[in-house]
C-alpha cells in the first residue's frame, strides 16, 4: 500500500507539471493581458504534433525537434494574437469566445492534416528506475526536470530582468507603467507569445511520454486553469505549485476512490479555494 | 406590434412540409430556449454563468426519470425537474453571489459546478444508467382546442409546441425584463458598484435573475429530452453550455430574440451547406470571431443599430 | 409563392437532382468529433468503393446500369445532428439505403424515427445496441453490420476458450472506457469469464484518460494474471506501454484493438493476444484482395494505410458497398428493399472478408488472432466462423 501511495505521489508530481507548464501560461496571460486564453491547450498540441512530425517522420533527434515545435506554436501564437487577442484586451468574456473559436478551426485543420487516428512517437527514452520500489519511466523524470527548469527560469527571469519588472508593474498599474515607458503593446503580444511557447514546449514534451490526437489539448487547459486558481492567478510559482497538487491529488485519489472521479477532485478544489482564499494558494491580494 | 414577427413562424409547416426542414426549426426553437433564458443571465445580468448546460441536463434527467419511474405525464415530470433546478439554482448562486465572486471566477466556479453534476449523472449507474443514457418513449400530451387532449407526438405536433413554449419564454422573460426587476439586472450589468450604492441588492437579483434563467433552461432541457427520445451525460457537456453562448452572441446579447436567430443559424447552418466535417467546424470558430471582432452586438443587434442609425 | 420557396430550400439543402440511373446511399458516421475513430473507417472504406464502382462504368441490374451516389454525414457523435441527417437522407434524398451509425448513442435516437420507414429502406449499421432491437416487430430494415461477441459463434467466446486453452489464465484484470462502448464489454464479458471459473477485476476510465499509473497499480496489486484493456488504439497504446514500463503487467488479451501497441513494445511483453478482424500486414502478403485494397486505397487518398484502422472496415465499410450491389442483382430490383433485404441474408460474400449474416440479420464474419511473444514473434490463427 505504501508503495503504491509513493508510486502514485511521484506519478503526480511528474503529470502535475505538465499541468503546471499551461498554468504558467495561463497566469501570465490573465496577468498581463486580462483575458483567460482557452485555446492554449491547442498550442500545445501544435508542439506536440509538429515534434511527432520531426521526429518520428523527418528523423531529426528528438531534443533537435522540441526547438522548431515550440518555436511553430510560438509563431501561430503570434498570428493568433495579431488578428485576434489584440482586440479583446482585458475583454474576459470576448477573449474567451474568440479563444473558442480559434480551439474550433485549429483542431479542425489537425484533423485535416493528421486525422484522426492516434500518433504515437517513436520512443525517446524507453526503460524505468526502481525509485523506492517503483518503476518511474526515465522519460517522465526528464520531462518532469525539464518543465520544472523553465519554469523556474521563467520565474528568475520575471523577477530578476528589466522586462520582468516591467511585466510586473504593468499588472500592478497599467497606466503608470505606460507613463514610465513600458512598451505595453509590445509586452501584452510577447506575453501571449511567451504563454503558447510555454504551451507549445508543454506539448513538445507531452508526446514523448502519450499517445497524440487532435482533441488532446481540452483536458490540459481545463486542468491548467484549475491549477492556476488553485496556485493563484497572477503567481508564477503558485502555477507550478498548483499544477503538482492537483496532479498528486488525482493520482492519490485514485487509489481510494474510482477513476471515474478523477476529475472531480480539481473542480472541488476550485470551487472551494474560489470561495474561501479567492487569491489562491500563493497569490497575493489583487 | 412585435408579435407580428411571429406569424411567419406560425403559418411556415404550411408552406414547407418537410419533414428534415420542420425538425431544425423544432430543434431550434427549444434550443432557442435555453439561449433565450441564458441571455438573461448573461446579456442582460451581464454574468457569465456556465451552469446553464447542467441545468438544462439535470432537469431533462430529472422530467423523465419522475415520467418513467411513477408512470405519470410529461407535466407532472416537470414539477420536480423545476422545484429542484429552482433550489439547485438558489444554493449555487447563493454560494457564489455570497461571496461576491465576479466575472471570470464566476464563471469558473459555475463551470466546477456543471462538471460535477455531470460527472454525478455519468457515474451514478443505478439510476441515470450512466453513460448508456435512457430512452424516454412517453410523450407529452396537451389540451388543444379544437381536438381535446392530443398526444405531442410527430412532426406538426412538435413544431407548434415548441414554438408555444419559446412564445411562453420570450413573453416571461419580456414580462421581467420590462419591469423594475430587469432594470435592476441592467444596472447590475453596467456598474454593480454603483447599483450597490443605488440601494440594489446586488445579491437578490443576480440570485433572481441565475435562478429564472436556469428554470427556462430547465424547461428546455426536459422538451428537448422527450423531443428527441433519448438522454446521456453529454446534455450537461462543455460544449452544450458553449453552444448556447455561441447562440447569444452570434444572434446579439441585448435584445430578447436575438438568441432565437442565433439559434437558428447555428443549428440549421450546417444541414444548409454541406462540407466535410473538418470545414465545418472551420466555419463555425470563423464565424465565432468574427461576431466578436466585426459584429459585437451580433446580428440582431447590429440590424437594430442599421436601424437606429437610418 | 410555395413552389419558389420549396424549390429555394431544395436547391441549398438537397443533394444535386439525380442522373436518370443513380443510386443513392447514404451514410451516418461520426467522422470528427471525440469518438471519430469509429466511423473514420467506414467513412473511408465506403467512398473508396463508391469511387470504384463508378470508375468501372457502374452496375448492371436487369436491362439498366446504374451508378452509385455517396451521401456521407457527419454526425459528429450527436445524435441530434444523425437525427436531422436521417430524416434529410430519407425523405429529401429519398436513400434507401443508409450506411451506419456505428456509434450506440445514435442509433438509439434515430432508431424511433427509423422504425417509421420500416420497409422502405435499409440500415446497415455495426452499433452494438443494434444487436437488442434486430428480430423485434417493425425491425426489418435493421441489419448490423459486425459480429456479436458473445453467443454460440461469438468471437468473445471463442477468445476466451483460446486464452484459457493456451494460457490457462486464472484471473483477468479488466480496464475499459466509463462510455457505451466498455460497459457492453463488461456485460458481456463478465459472464463469459465467470462460466470457464476465470475471476475478473474490473477498472473504468474516463475516455481521455492518458496516464493509467493509478488505475494500473490497483489491478496489479490484485495479482492477475493478465491485462483486458479497451479496445480503442487512442489508449491501447497508451496503456500498454505504461503497464509495461511500470513493471505492472507483461501480458495482454485484446478483444478489438490491434497488434500496433503490442509491437512498439515487443521486448517488454511476455504475451500479447489480441483479436483482430483481419491481421493486415501479414494478409497483405498473402490475400491478393487486400493487396489490391491497400494499393487502391493509397493511390486514392494519397496517404499511407492505417494499418492499425484497417480492422474496422469490417463493418459498414468496403465490402458491404459490393455485397448490396450483389443482392441488388440477384433481387433484379434496386428498389424493392424487401426483396433485396432477402437476398443479403441469403448470401455468403467472399471480398476481404468472408461475410454472411444470421437468420436475424446480424453479421457473422472470420478474423484472426494474433499472439505476439516476447521480441515480436508473431502468429497468425485464422478463425472461419462459417
Amino acid at each position: 500500500m505504501l508503495q503504491l501511495l509513493v508510486g502514485q505521489t511521484l506519478n503526480g508530481v511528474i503529470v502535475g507539471t505538465l499541468y503546471g507548464i499551461i498554468a504558467l501560461g495561463v497566469t501570465l496571460t490573465f496577468g498581463i493581458t486580462g483575458i483567460v486564453n482557452f485555446a492554449l491547450g491547442e498550442f500545445m498540441m501544435i508542439g506536440a504534433y509538429v515534434t511527432w512530425y520531426l521526429f518520428d517522420v523527418a528523423g531529426l533527434p528528438y531534443p533537435v525537434a522540441i526547438f522548431p515545435a515550440t518555436a511553430i506554436a510560438a509563431g501561430c501564437g503570434f498570428v493568433a494574437d495579431q488578428l485576434l487577442f489584440r482586440f479583446t484586451r482585458n475583454n474576459l468574456i470576448n477573449g474567451l469566445l474568440v479563444s473558442i473559436g480559434l480551439i474550433s478551426i485549429i483542431e479542425a485543420a489537425a484533423l485535416l492534416l493528421w486525422t484522426t487516428t492516434p500518433k504515437d512517437m517513436g520512443y525517446v527514452l524507453s526503460g524505468a528506475v526502481r525509485l523506492g520500489g517503483v518503476s518511474v519511466p526515465k522519460m517522465k523524470l526528464v520531462v518532469f526536470a525539464l518543465l520544472a527548469a523553465v519554469m523556474f527560469l521563467t520565474y528568475a527571469a520575471l523577477s530578476r530582468t528589466w522586462i520582468g519588472r516591467a511585466a510586473y508593474a504593468y499588472s500592478q498599474n497599467p497606466e503608470a507603467a505606460m507613463l514610465m515607458g513600458v512598451r505595453t503593446e509590445v509586452l501584452q503580444s510577447g506575453v501571449v507569445v511567451y504563454s503558447t511557447a510555454l504551451a507549445g514546449f508543454g506539448g513538445a514534451l507531452y508526446a514523448s511520454l502519450y499517445s497524440l490526437e487532435p482533441a488532446m489539448g481540452g483536458l490540459y487547459i481545463l486542468k491548467g486553469i484549475e491549477a492556476a486558481i488553485l496556485g493563484g492567478i497572477g503567481s508564477l510559482i503558485g502555477a507550478l505549485a498548483g499544477g503538482i497538487i492537483l496532479g498528486v491529488t488525482e493520482a492519490v485519489g485514485s487509489i481510494y476512490l474510482p477513476g471515474a472521479f478523477r476529475d472531480a477532485y480539481g473542480l472541488i478544489f476550485v470551487v472551494a479555494i474560489l470561495l474561501y482564499q479567492p487569491s489562491g494558494l500563493f497569490g497575493a491580494e489583487r | 406590434m412585435k408579435a407580428l414577427l411571429w406569424l411567419p413562424l406560425l403559418i411556415f409547416p404550411a408552406l414547407i412540409q418537410s419533414n428534415f426542414i420542420l425538425t431544425i426549426f423544432t430543434f431550434s426553437f427549444i434550443l432557442a430556449i435555453a439561449a433565450v433564458s441564458f441571455n438573461l443571465i448573461f446579456g442582460f445580468t451581464g454574468q457569465l454563468s456556465m451552469f446553464h448546460a447542467a441545468a438544462f441536463g439535470i432537469a431533462a434527467y430529472i422530467t423523465s426519470l419522475t415520467a418513467s419511474i411513477f408512470h405519470v405525464s410529461f407535466w407532472v415530470g416537470l414539477v420536480p425537474a423545476i422545484c429542484f433546478t429552482i433550489l439547485i439554482s438558489l444554493i449555487i448562486g447563493s454560494i457564489c453571489f455570497k461571496f461576491k465572486l465576479r466575472a471570470f471566477y464566476f464563471a469558473v466556479v459555475t463551470l466546477a459546478f456543471s462538471e460535477l453534476a455531470r460527472l454525478v449523472i455519468l457515474n451514478w449507474n443505478s439510476v441515470t444508467n450512466g453513460t448508456l443514457g435512457l430512452m424516454v418513449l412517453d410523450k407529452p400530451f396537451l389540451w388543444v382546442p379544437v381536438t381535446g387532449l392530443t398526444k405531442i407526438d410527430g412532426v406538426f405536433g412538435w413544431y407548434f409546441f415548441s414554438l408555444a413554449a419559446l412564445i411562453f419564454t420570450v413573453a416571461a422573460c419580456s414580462l421581467v425584463l420590462r419591469s423594475w426587476i430587469g432594470r435592476c439586472f441592467a444596472a447590475i450589468r453596467l456598474n454593480e458598484d454603483l447599483a450597490q450604492t443605488l440601494g440594489i441588492n446586488i445579491f437578490r437579483y443576480k440570485l433572481l435573475s441565475f435562478t429564472l434563467a436556469n428554470t427556462l433552461a430547465a424547461i428546455a432541457g426536459s422538451l428537448y429530452a422527450f423531443y428527441t427520445g433519448y438522454i446521456e451525460p453529454n446534455y450537461l457537456s462543455i460544449n452544450q453550455s458553449l453552444d448556447i453562448i455561441s447562440m447569444v452572441l452570434l444572434g446579439g446579447r441585448s435584445s430578447i430574440i436575438g438568441p432565437i436567430a442565433g439559434a437558428f443559424v447555428l443549428t440549421g447552418l450546417p444541414h444548409v451547406i454541406n462540407l466535410s466535417g473538418e470545414a465545418r467546424a472551420i466555419l463555425y470558430g470563423l464565424v465565432l470571431i468574427l461576431t466578436i471582432l466585426v459584429l459585437p452586438q451580433g446580428m440582431i443587434g447590429t440590424l437594430a443599430s442599421w436601424r437606429r442609425a437610418a | 409563392m410555395r413552389r419558389l420557396i420549396w424549390s429555394v430550400i431544395v436547391a441549398l439543402t438537397a443533394s444535386p437532382v439525380a442522373a436518370q440511373n443513380t443510386v443513392k446511399i447514404g451514410q451516418i458516421e461520426a467522422q470528427t468529433g471525440a469518438n471519430a475513430i469509429y466511423g473514420y473507417m467506414s467513412s473511408q472504406g465506403l467512398a473508396l468503393a463508391v469511387d470504384q464502382v463508378n470508375k468501372a462504368g457502374g452496375f448492371k441490374v436487369g436491362e439498366k446500369t446504374y451508378t452509385v451516389e455517396l451521401i456521407a454525414s457527419d454526425t459528429r457523435g450527436d445524435p441530434k445532428e444523425a437525427s436531422i441527417q436521417l430524416k434529410r437522407l430519407l425523405e429529401t434524398d429519398q436513400a434507401k439505403f443508409v450506411f451506419g451509425p456505428f456509434l450506440s448513442n445514435v442509433f438509439v435516437t434515430i432508431d424511433p424515427y427509423a422504425k417509421q420507414f420500416n420497409g422502405k429502406f435499409l440500415l446497415m449499421g455495426g452499433a452494438t445496441r443494434i444487436h437488442d432491437f434486430l428480430g423485434t416487430p417493425e425491425h426489418d430494415f435493421l441489419i448490423r453490420t459486425w459480429n456479436w461477441d458473445a453467443g454460440p459463434k461469438g468471437f468473445g467466446n471463442l477468445m476466451v476458450d483460446r486464452l484459457v486453452k493456451e494460457t490457462g489464465a486464472k484471473k483477468v484484470a479488466m480496464l475499459f472506457q466509463n462510455d457505451q462502448g466498455g460497459k457492453v464489454l463488461v456485460d458481456i464479458y463478465t459472464p463469459l469469464f465467470k462460466e470457464k471459473g476465470i475471476e475478473t477485476q474490473l477498472e473504468l476510465f474516463e475516455p481521455g484518460t492518458k496516464d493509467f499509473s493509478a488505475v494500473l497499480a490497483k489491478l496489479a496489486a490484485g495479482k492477475p494474471d493478465l491485462l483486458f484493456p479497451s479496445y480503442s488504439d487512442a489508449h491501447l497504446y497508451d496503456i500498454v506501454r505504461q503497464a509495461t514500463e511500470g513493471n505492472y503487467f507483461r501480458k495482454f488479451f485484446l478483444v478489438r484493438g490491434s497488434l500496433g501497441p503490442g509491437l512498439k513494445n515487443k521486448d517488454e511483453i511476455d504475451d500479447y493476444f489480441v483479436y483482430v478482424p483481419k491481421y493486415f500486414e501479414q494478409a497483405e502478403k498473402t490475400d491478393q484482395k487486400v493487396a489490391k485494397f491497400i494499393a487502391d486505397y493509397k493511390a486514392f487518398y494519397k496517404r499511407d494505410f492505417p494499418y492499425d484502422q484497417a480492422p474496422l472496415c469490417s463493418s459498414s465499410c468496403y465490402d458491404h458497398l459490393f455485397m448490396l450491389i450483389e443482392a441488388m442483382k440477384k433481387a433484379g430490383s434496386v428498389d424493392d428493399v424487401a426483396r433485396i433485404r432477402k437476398e443479403l441474408l441469403a448470401m455468403t460474400y467472399d471480398g476481404l472478408w468472408k461475410i454472411r449474416f444470421d437468420e436475424k440479420g446480424e453479421e457473422i464474419f472470420n478474423f484472426d488472432v494474433v499472439r505476439m511473444k516476447r521480441g515480436g514473434q508473431i502468429s497468425v490463427t485464422s478463425v472461419d466462423t462459417q
